[in-house]
């Protein structure tokens, strides 16, 4: 009994929050087709088409009720199960159309003068709340969305005789549902009483309603705004954050962006093992800025400034070890000089410009100063003095003949080589250096003489003859 | 005088009266080579020469007539002239060398063979007699089988130089020997 006491008290609350949602516009073809009362006439806004671009309607759609812009639909008993097609063709369908032309002219059923601008402009064709569901299929016994109701068959534009755009309820155009839109609705819901207002008494237009309470009008959110009414009580605001909080755990947010007047978008969460980088700890940072470089923290560089590090892999073969080298300790050259590093002394005054006497040149060497000193003419550059086997030498005056040069022998280094190098060893007693001796210049002169006898040619063939004659003769 | 020989209307055939004419000349024979030949042969050596110097004064004739001053004409004068004479009587091309003082004359692609050299060299002793007035004597150097040649010399060289030939000394040596034995 309780149970149904509670069940009874969630429904009626329900059904009130419904009952306060916005009603949708209904096609009057749909109106016509269904089994439903139509609603009493009101201020109809129905536009005019032209009178010859507009095709006539059929009959029925003249003797039916005029259409209408704002029409709910009426109030039902419970039935306890109202098929598809018992809601959309009890009636008889409309005749196929014919399209007749008339005689006369057509008299086009207009709006009334009275009707408002504003009353045209606030039909919204596309609204953001989609339609209220009807009483029928309210009452079904499995929750349904209030917005399931399929067309049969698709709204003819020749139908609609307003010019109102149809609202279609086909699966082309899937509505956005919003979260309080979504009712579930049980088998306990169609036992319940009818609401207390019915949708006929809602006003969307300018005109004011003064049988109505001020309180409903204020807690009625504006037809384009997607904002829940306020909770009554605290087990209804309660019952609906439980709600709202269910709702949003199942629910998928959609991936595209949103238009711009749909609200806030949530974000979408990222995979896991995948999140945003972490804001550096400032304090750390400046810690370790003013650690000394020495300390604790100067060679383990932080996660931060490691990054992506690779670890490589160590060095494949024989592990290698390396000696350490001794210590270079260099010896002091002088114990009296100050040791200094990388420099070196120079050696002592005592050693310079002298050497000592008794070394004697190679004879070798002696050779080829002296063939220098005769290819330089230089006789100021003196031998040093060697007192021991030559006597010194002295410059004299050059001789103007040939000496001779006796040496002991002759060699010849290489004999491939067009300029070969003769090494004169002088003997060892010689007395006296070798001398060089120069072959003196010859003037230019004929080596040969050539002499080409000529012998003169006749000028005439009576000269050959006479000597040719003359052959042979003594 | 004209360097270069013309033979145009050299010879001048008369078929109404059967005779072949020399320009500048008498009556010509057209007789077959091997005939003249046999001729020749069966001739003694001073009736041959006496037949070629004949033929040869005659070309000397014919020669001085078409250079006027002969003894002042070049080498290729004469042997332009010369040589043209000898051609139209088919005798063959007429050469000319000379080794330092001596004068050697030839003939090439003669058809008389080597049976017609004794011919041959009549008909240059005809031809120097005649047109230069000079006593020479031809001396048979060498022969091949396209050439001939022969020395104009003098009869003291000729004596000399055959003797040379004879004994079996070289053609080259004997112009040698005497160009040596002329000079010294």
């Amino acid at each position: 009994m309780s149970q149904d006491v509670q069940k009874l008290q969630e429904l009626l609350t329900r059904v009130q929050r419904n009952a306060a949602l916005p009603r949708t516009l209904v096609s009057p073809s749909l109106l016509q087709a269904a089994p439903v009362q139509a609603a009493p006439v009101q201020a109809a806004p129905v536009q005019a088409a032209p009178v010859q671009a507009a095709p006539t309607p059929p009959r029925a759609a003249f003797e039916a009720p005029p259409a209408v812009a704002y029409s709910a639909p009426a109030y039902t008993a419970p039935i306890s199960e109202i098929r598809e097609e018992q809601v959309f063709f009890d009636s008889a369908p409309p005749a196929p159309y014919v399209q007749k032309f008339p005689s006369e002219p057509v008299v086009q059923v207009s709006a009334p003068l009275d009707a408002s601008v504003d009353d045209l402009l606030l039909e919204d064709p596309f609204p953001s709340v989609p339609p209220a569901p009807s009483y029928n299929d309210v009452l079904e016994e499995e929750p349904i969305p209030l917005v399931s109701v399929a067309s049969p068959r698709p709204i003819d534009h020749d139908d609609d005789v307003s010019g109102v755009v149809a609202i279609s309820f086909g699966e082309d155009q899937p509505e956005e549902l919003l979260e309080d839109d979504i009712v579930e609705m049980t088998s306990a819901e169609a036992e319940l009483p009818a609401p207390h207002h019915a949708l006929d008494e809602l006003n969307f237009g300018d005109e004011p309603m003064d049988d109505k309470p001020a309180d409903s009008i204020d807690e009625e959110p504006p037809a384009s705004s997607s904002r829940s009414r306020i909770a009554g009580t605290m087990d209804e605001a309660l019952a609906r954050a439980a709600e709202q909080i269910e709702m949003e755990e199942g629910r998928e947010v959609p991936l595209k962006t949103p238009p711009p007047e749909s609200g806030p978008q949530a974000a979408t969460g990222l995979p896991e093992g995948i999140h945003a980088p972490l804001p550096p700890d400032i304090e750390e940072l400046l810690e370790a800025d003013i650690m000394p470089s020495g300390g604790v923290h100067a060679a383990v560089p932080t996660p931060g400034q490691l990054g992506q590090t690779i670890d490589l892999e160590e060095a494949r073969g024989p592990s290698l070890e390396l000696d350490q080298p001794p210590v270079f300790k260099p010896e002091p050259l002088q114990d009296d000089l100050p040791s200094e590093e990388l420099e070196v002394t120079l050696p002592g005054r005592e050693f310079i410009g002298g050497y000592q006497d008794g070394l004697m040149p190679p004879p070798e060497a002696r050779q080829e100063l002296d063939a220098h000193r005769q290819r330089v003419g230089d006789d100021s550059l003196l031998p040093p003095e060697s007192g021991s086997e030559y006597p010194s030498q002295q410059p004299h005056a050059p001789t103007s003949g040939f000496a001779p040069v006796m040496p002991s022998s002759v060699t010849t280094d290489s004999h491939s080589e067009r300029v070969s190098m003769v090494t004169v060893d002088a003997p060892s007693n010689v007395e006296f250096a070798p001398e060089l001796l120069a072959r003196p210049d010859i003037n230019p002169s004929p080596v040969a003489k050539f002499i080409r006898i000529e012998v003169p040619r006749p000028k005439t063939f009576m000269e050959l003859l006479d000597s040719s004659l003359a052959l042979g003769s003594d | 005088m004209s360097l270069n020989f013309d033979p145009s209307y050299a010879l001048e055939f008369d078929f109404g009266r059967g005779q072949i004419r020399m320009a500048n000349a008498g009556e010509r024979v057209v007789v077959p080579c091997d005939a003249l030949l046999a001729l020749c042969q069966g001739a003694s050596e001073d009736a041959v020469r006496d037949f070629g110097r004949r033929l040869g004064t005659e070309a000397g004739r014919v020669m001085n007539d078409r250079l006027g001053e002969a003894w002042q004409a070049s080498l290729e004068t004469v042997l332009e002239h010369l040589g043209g004479e000898l051609a139209l009587m088919g005798l063959g091309s007429l050469g000319l060398e000379r080794w330092g003082q001596a004068l050697v004359l030839s003939f090439s692609h003669s058809p008389l063979g080597w049976a017609g050299d004794l011919l041959l060299g009549s008909v240059l002793e005809g031809a120097m007699q005649r047109s230069f007035g000079r006593d020479t004597v031809a001396i048979k150097l060498m022969r091949d089988d396209q050439k001939v040649r022969f020395l104009m010399a003098g009869r003291s060289g000729a004596d000399k130089a055959g003797g040379w030939l004879s004994q079996g000394v070289p053609w080259g040596d004997v112009l040698s020997r005497l160009a040596t034995r002329g000079a010294s």
